[in-house]
């Protein structure tokens, strides 16, 4: 499963708890350590983990707990919330509106797996009845158009592009003019991979931005990335109005934490994630749901509320 | 790192000495993304050898720390067999053999447009390329590298090299074994006479079993010159399953004694982390093997060889 490794760990660690015949500051601290250890092994962001150390012992003042307080399940409510609070941006998913057309952008690093994944997407709302179309909005990596002609082609989606334009921006102009008229319900825009570093590069996606009025962006990123995930997901989303993330190749043996800081940095949600190189290898992401898989744990809503 | 400033006196060094900046050293590397485990095997190694060791007066036990983990740094990165693949495709010229290099790694981390770097970097040396699409499932992973040879040609017009094409693609389109496309493409450089034969292959997941198994048998029946791991240095902690994996892969289907493992390692996307470096020192302490090249953007010139010292620096910086 999905980030199983760590999910194993921190349970672990929480079932140590329950092993401890007093619950006092040094167990808290052997506790947090080993959670921490963990989500660094997962790539989470280290400012993020050193804040969640924080937030939990804030919580936990033993000096001030009545003593009849329950300890252990409060560092597990703490300890909870807090790994929910990584995953959850606290913002509702976009969802495309029936009746008009829905234009969506794609943006990310390269070779993250925007054009892949946009072929995806367009096949699972095809799949639910919407009309979908595609649009090439790279003209600069070689054989982009082709890459996401063959995908379109194989999976029946119209697509739009140009083997001759060379300026993106009148790419996804054109396209996105041609396929309102013809009454496509979502239309989905491909774009370059860039890097906050190349200013042009970021320069041209808020231009392709500009002229298509996107109703959603999303930020495609890859499961394996480390800690500079945080300072380009940063970036990403002071450039352009990035509403949602996507994680992709999660069928590798990443654990994922990496591209979780894009959620705190982009403070938008995870709406899918991709699990492999064909075109039904994706799933829809709900983050509660998803929490209490990763930790194996039934009703974290309840130990969260209370 | 200030702040660590604490002073020993002219007492030799123990662990407990040590340890507070050693933990800040750890997690420094971390925030730099070297992959946690290996960052704490570091700083064990660091703190092995300072023990004992008598602090120089004007030294903290900080800079100390620091010192030491600077020269393991380096030396990991630099004291390295050297892979010369110039001198290597001329001594394989005089054998009338192509020289051959497989590119490999995971999905998405810029094998093919690495593949055309080294492709260039090898024209401006003389040398003639094929280039051979072993990608045969990725969507548009022919054209990519078709439109590449266009390019790569219209830099080096075969007017300027005595009417010789510099670069050409060897292709079968999708769907055939890669391991046999190999194959046809080194037994038609050799017979044209081609200098180097860039072999792209598909990108995998370490876990996928049957295609890694498909990149051993790649490997294994066309025994090539040079096995390059082609990484990321976005990567976080995946850095070291990926190559721990690659080689256990490559050995395990081999059936072989000395089964061939990755040669050395291709670091790509170097501009897009700033100072943190971190997947350098991670890749190189998983394999033991030297980074061959950096790739520093999406141009053909964006290819550079490591640069052991500035790498650490960045490493050790803030
Ligand atoms: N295993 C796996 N591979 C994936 C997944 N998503 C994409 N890929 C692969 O990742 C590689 C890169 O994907 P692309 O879709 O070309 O990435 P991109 O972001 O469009 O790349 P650029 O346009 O060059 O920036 C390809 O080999 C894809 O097949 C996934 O979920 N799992
Ligand atoms: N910024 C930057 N981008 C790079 C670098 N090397 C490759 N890329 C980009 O990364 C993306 C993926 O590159 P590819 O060469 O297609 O990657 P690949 O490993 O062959 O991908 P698959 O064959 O799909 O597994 C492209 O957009 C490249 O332009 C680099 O050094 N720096
Ligand atoms: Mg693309
Ligand atoms: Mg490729």
């Amino acid at each position: 499963m999905v980030l199983a490794d760590l999910g194993r760990k921190i349970t672990t660690a929480l079932r140590s708890l329950s092993s401890a015949t007093v619950i006092n500051e040094e167990v808290l601290n052997s506790l947090l350590k080993e959670i921490c250890t963990a989500l660094l092994e997962a790539d989470v962001n280290i400012k993020l983990v050193k804040k969640l150390r924080e937030n939990v012992k804030s919580v936990i003042d033993f000096d001030e707990m009545a003593a009849g307080l329950n300890k252990r399940r409060m560092i597990q409510s703490a300890v909870f919330k807090e790994l929910v609070k990584l995953i959850d941006p606290g913002v509702k998913a976009w969802q495309p509106t029936k009746g008009k057309n829905n234009i969506i952008m794609f943006v990310g690093l390269q070779g993250s797996g925007k054009t892949t994944t946009c072929t995806k997407l367009a096949y699972y709302y095809q799949k639910k009845g919407w009309k979908t179309c595609l649009i090439c909005a790279d003209t600069y990596r070689a054989g982009a158009f082709d890459q996401l002609k063959q995908n379109a082609i194989k999976a029946r989606i119209p697509y739009y592009g140009s083997l001759h334009e060379t300026d993106p921006v009148v790419i996804a102009q054109d396209g996105v003019e041609k396929f309102k008229k013809e009454g496509f319900q979502i239309i989905i825009v491909d774009t370059s991979g860039r890097h906050k570093q190349e200013d042009s590069l970021f320069e041209e996606m808020l231009q392709v931005a500009n002229v298509v009025s996107p109703d959603n962006i999303v930020y495609v990123m890859d499961a394996s990335i480390g800690q500079a995930c945080e300072a380009q997901a940063m970036a990403f989303k002071e450039k352009v109005d990035v509403a949602s993330v996507i994680i992709t190749k999660l069928d590798s043996h990443a654990k994922g934490g990496g591209a979780l800081s894009a959620v705190a940095a982009t403070k938008s949600p995870i709406i899918f994630i991709g699990t492999g190189e064909h075109i039904d290898d994706f799933e829809p992401f709900k983050v509660q749901p998803f929490v209490s898989k990763l930790l194996g744990m039934g009703d974290i809503e309840g130990l969260i509320d209370k | 790192l200030s702040g660590l400033k604490g002073l020993v006196g002219a007492k030799s060094l123990t662990e407990e000495d040590i340890k507070p900046a050693l933990n800040k050293m750890r997690d420094h590397l971390i925030a730099k993304n070297v992959a946690a485990e290996i960052a704490e095997r570091l700083c064990e190694s660091v703190s092995t050898r300072l023990q004992g060791k008598v602090l120089g007066t004007f030294n903290t036990v900080a800079s100390t720390v620091k010192n030491a983990l600077n020269d393991s740094c380096v030396q990991l990165l630099s004291h390295k067999r050297r892979v010369d693949i110039l001198r290597d495709c001329l001594e394989a010229r005089q054998q009338k053999r192509p020289y051959v290099v497989t590119f490999c790694g995971v999905n998405g981390v810029g094998k093919s447009t690495n593949l055309a770097k080294v492709a260039f970097w090898l024209i401006e040396n003389g040398f003639r390329v094929l280039i051979a699409a072993c990608d045969t499932f990725r969507a548009g992973a022919v054209e990519q590298l078709r439109t590449h040879c266009r390019k790569l040609n219209a830099l080096h017009p075969s007017d300027t090299h005595n009417g010789q094409k510099m670069v050409e693609l060897y292709e079968k389109g999708y769907g055939r074994d890669a391991a046999g496309i190999a194959m046809e493409a080194v037994n038609y450089a050799r017979d044209v006479r081609m200098d180097v034969v860039l072999v792209d292959t598909a990108g995998r997941m370490q876990d996928n079993e049957p295609l890694m198994r498909a990149l051993a048998k790649l490997i294994k029946v066309n025994q090539p010159d040079l096995v390059l791991f082609v990484g990321e240095a976005l990567v976080g902690n995946e850095a070291v399953d990926q190559l721990t994996k690659f080689n256990q892969a490559l050995a395990d289907h081999s059936n072989m004694e000395t089964p061939r493992l990755i040669d050395g390692i291709l670091l790509t996307k170097f501009d897009t982390i700033d100072d943190q470096v971190g997947a350098a020192i991670s890749m190189t302490y998983t394999t033991g093997q030297p980074i061959v090249f950096v790739g520093t953007g999406q141009t053909y010139t964006d290819l550079k060889n490591l640069n052991a010292k500035a790498v650490v620096q960045s490493l050790l910086r803030g």
